[in-house]
């Protein structure tokens, strides 16, 4: 197992970049986990408003009212540098001055002069303020004009504006399955992206130096088997996936709080499959002998790409015909399918997953063939007799 | 058990219409360091490939320790070293995990290993750098890994190619000395290089290879009596009448005369005293001359004589 060791050994120099992937990811399910809710509620944003009646008015007192029903109202001494110190620091969003006379101009069908204030300039609250003030007194003055007295017009008013949007929150399936909740399956769904990472950048770099030219050429003239070898490498790919594999399970069960059952184990099963899937295309990019910037760029185009195209950071259901149509040829886009339909946002079948895991498998074994092939060309009698060649050809 | 540890017969490697190694035969006898002369395109690099096993070839036979050497040969290859011309360790590993990553290859019993790689760290003077990483060695340092990562495993057969280039002065005699120390351990040494002196310093047997042919074969000493010339005089004068270089050129087992930049050159071949009558015919000629100096022939000598060129003209 000398070459497994001296593998291992080699490792340790790109750990530290495959743990900055795993601990971003983790540190963020953390926060994600422990801020997400069942009830994800429609709520309308609310102001913190404070407001000077200057009036003292029946009215005056039924506009704040209804101003206190869709915003926080908010006690300030009635001092100008208080008010803008509360502005500026935040404490208040808005402060509404309602002018003497109010009642009076407003019961006259006057809507100028009616409030002053104090804002910080181009601040969102001035233009939603404004504009239910606006909305209220067009609408009092609306009612006069139907030949209602004050008293009336200011309740009916009240009345249309208190009146509410109801707001539904789209998703297909609030809940997800008994074991594997929508909240957890986004744990899984997410983690291709983190696999291509960690892996592409330990695995391709490692196996790049293991078959480095010269280093081989050594390896090939000692007596260590050419299929021992390669099996050696072999295994010590899987032993780092699996590590990564396993080490995020197991991040998974503290954040679901609980140990995986019943269809969480075929989402554990999914996740270790796509791993198989991830280590195959490392090994097959490694093949290739790419250099450090190149391998980091084809990290991201691959990683990202799949990410991107397969509904991983966009739901599959917003992407379009064609793009899904191209996805299909990726492994990750039937990762996610598998994913979807254990935590039931799509309908479930246990047949369909199965399929799943059968085609990302089948990907696994033709990159595994083609890593072979490649290999079989890069490092056969007639590439070396080629470079050889070369030289000769050069003297 | 014979003697013989190589033995290459009518070897023929073809890349293409391009002929690599032309009916090529090699012997090479147990504690011998055979030195394998010849510059690039010559089929030095071919041959040794084909001797790993790491080529195949169209017509011969390789045979090593009396065994047919094929790339399954692993019985044959456990008493194998090379050292290669480019340093080929891991980066990422440290001398020490270095020279036991490769005696690892070939030494599975972790105890002997141990000992085997200490013995080879103390053998190229890296005891105060175990835990070092190459990066941080100097380029002698580094040389003196890569002979340890070679040599561990304490082989019969060591394979040198060029292990001397772009090294220090010093470093190049330790590496030299250190050979000859294997050497005396009991391995076979087939050294190739680029410089004659080395080859001439150390090797005990040399071939000379040209277009993929053994060119010629021997001793140092048999290889310097295969050519024509045996002395080359030279003198400083500062001005030579032709009349007087007829008479030199004239004298018996002179072949040939040069006069160029107040040098006289006279080419030797066989003979007793040419020196002393050559001077002769300067005094007779009342022709005074400043210093006089002879050279015996050199491996470039006869390189020259036999493939018609320098061997470092070649290789530039």
């Amino acid at each position: 197992m000398q070459v497994f060791k001296a593998m291992m050994k080699v490792t340790r120099r790109w750990l530290p970049s495959a743990l900055v992937y795993i601990i971003v990811f983790v540190v963020i399910s953390i926060f994600a986990s422990s801020s997400s809710t069942k009830e994800n509620k429609f709520e309308v944003t609310k102001l913190d408003i404070c407001v000077f009646d200057r009036d003292d008015t029946p009215e005056s007192h039924a506009l704040i009212e209804l101003i206190g029903k869709n915003n926080n109202l908010k006690h300030l001494e009635d001092d100008k540098d208080v008010i803008i110190d509360a502005l500026y620091y935040g404490r208040v969003d808005y402060a509404l001055i309602i002018n003497e006379g109010y009642a009076e101009k407003l019961g006259n069908g006057e809507t100028a002069d009616l409030f002053g204030s104090y804002h910080i300039d181009e601040s969102f609250s001035i233009v939603y303020i404004n504009q239910f003030l606006e909305q209220y007194t067009s609408s009092v003055k609306a009612y006069l004009a139907m030949g209602k007295p004050l008293s009336e017009a200011v309740a009916s008013a009240e009345n249309v504006l208190t009146q509410e949007s109801e707001v539904d929150m789209f998703r297909g399936n609030d809940e997800g399955n008994e074991h594997f909740s929508v909240a957890f399956s986004s744990y899984f769904l997410f983690m291709p992206y983190i696999l291509i990472s960690a892996v592409f950048v330990v695995i391709c770099q490692v196996l790049v130096v293991m078959n480095r030219k010269d280093l081989r050429f050594r390896t090939n003239c000692s007596c260590i088997k050419n299929t021992s070898y390669s099996m050696q490498l072999c295994l010590g790919s899987v032993a780092f996936v699996m590590t990564v594999w396993l080490f995020l399970m197991v991040v998974g069960a503290f954040l679901n709080k609980e140990m995986y059952s019943g269809r969480a184990w075929l989402a554990v099963l999914n996740s270790f499959i796509f791993s198989l899937v991830v280590a195959a295309i490392a090994v097959l990019v490694s093949c290739f002998e790419p250099k450090q910037n190149v391998l980091n760029l084809i990290t991201q185009v691959i990683g990202l790409g799949m990410c991107f195209l397969c509904g991983v950071f966009i739901p599959a259901s917003m992407l379009g015909d064609n793009v899904i149509a191209i996805s299909r040829f990726l492994p990750a886009y039937w990762y996610v399918k598998a994913n979807s339909m254990i935590a039931e946002t799509e309908p479930y079948s246990f047949d369909s997953v199965m399929q799943c895991y059968m085609i990302q498998l089948s990907f696994a074994a033709a990159m595994v063939v083609l890593a072979l092939l490649v290999r079989r060309v890069k490092y056969s009698g007639a590439a070396i007799s080629t470079s050889v060649k070369k030289i000769a050809a050069n003297s | 058990m014979t003697d013989t540890v190589v033995k290459i017969n009518d070897l023929v490697k073809r890349y293409g219409d391009l002929i690599a190694l032309d009916h090529f035969d090699l012997e090479i006898k147990q504690g011998e360091i055979f030195g394998l002369l010849g510059p690039n395109g010559s089929g030095k690099t071919t041959t040794i490939n084909c001797l790993l096993s790491l080529l195949s070839f169209d017509k011969g036979r390789i045979e090593i320790f009396g065994r047919e050497m094929t790339p399954v040969s692993y019985d044959i290859k456990k008493d194998i070293g090379i050292i290669m011309q480019n340093v080929a360790v891991f980066d990422e590993l440290s001398v020490y995990e270095n020279i036991d990553y490769f005696c690892g290859l070939y030494i599975k019993d972790k105890e002997k290993r141990r000992q085997y790689v200490d013995e080879a760290i103390k053998f190229v003077g890296l005891e105060d750098f175990t835990k070092f990483h190459p990066k941080k060695l100097s380029g002698g340092l580094l040389r003196r890994l890569n002979i340890a990562c070679g040599i561990a495993h304490k082989p019969k057969l060591i394979i040198l190619d060029e292990p001397t280039v772009a090294v220090d002065p010093q470093s190049r005699n330790r590496i030299l000395e250190g050979i000859q120390d294997l050497n005396r351990n009991g391995a076979t040494i087939i050294y190739t290089s680029h410089y004659m002196e080395e080859v001439e310093q150390i090797c005990t047997r040399i071939a000379i290879m040209d277009k993929g042919k053994k060119a010629a074969e021997g001793t140092k000493d048999e290889l310097k009596r295969m050519i024509k010339n045996t002395e080359t005089i030279t003198i400083e004068i500062l001005d030579l009448p032709d009349k007087v270089r007829k008479q030199i050129a004239s004298l018996d087992h002179i072949y040939d005369t040069g006069f160029e930049n107040g040098k006289l050159t006279v080419y030797c071949s066989g003979g007793k005293h040419n020196l002393l009558r050559v001077l002769d015919v300067l005094q007779k000629n009342e022709l005074s001359f400043g210093r006089v100096y002879t050279e015996l022939p050199t491996l470039n000598d006869v390189f020259l004589e036999i493939t018609g060129t320098a061997l470092r003209d070649k290789e530039d």
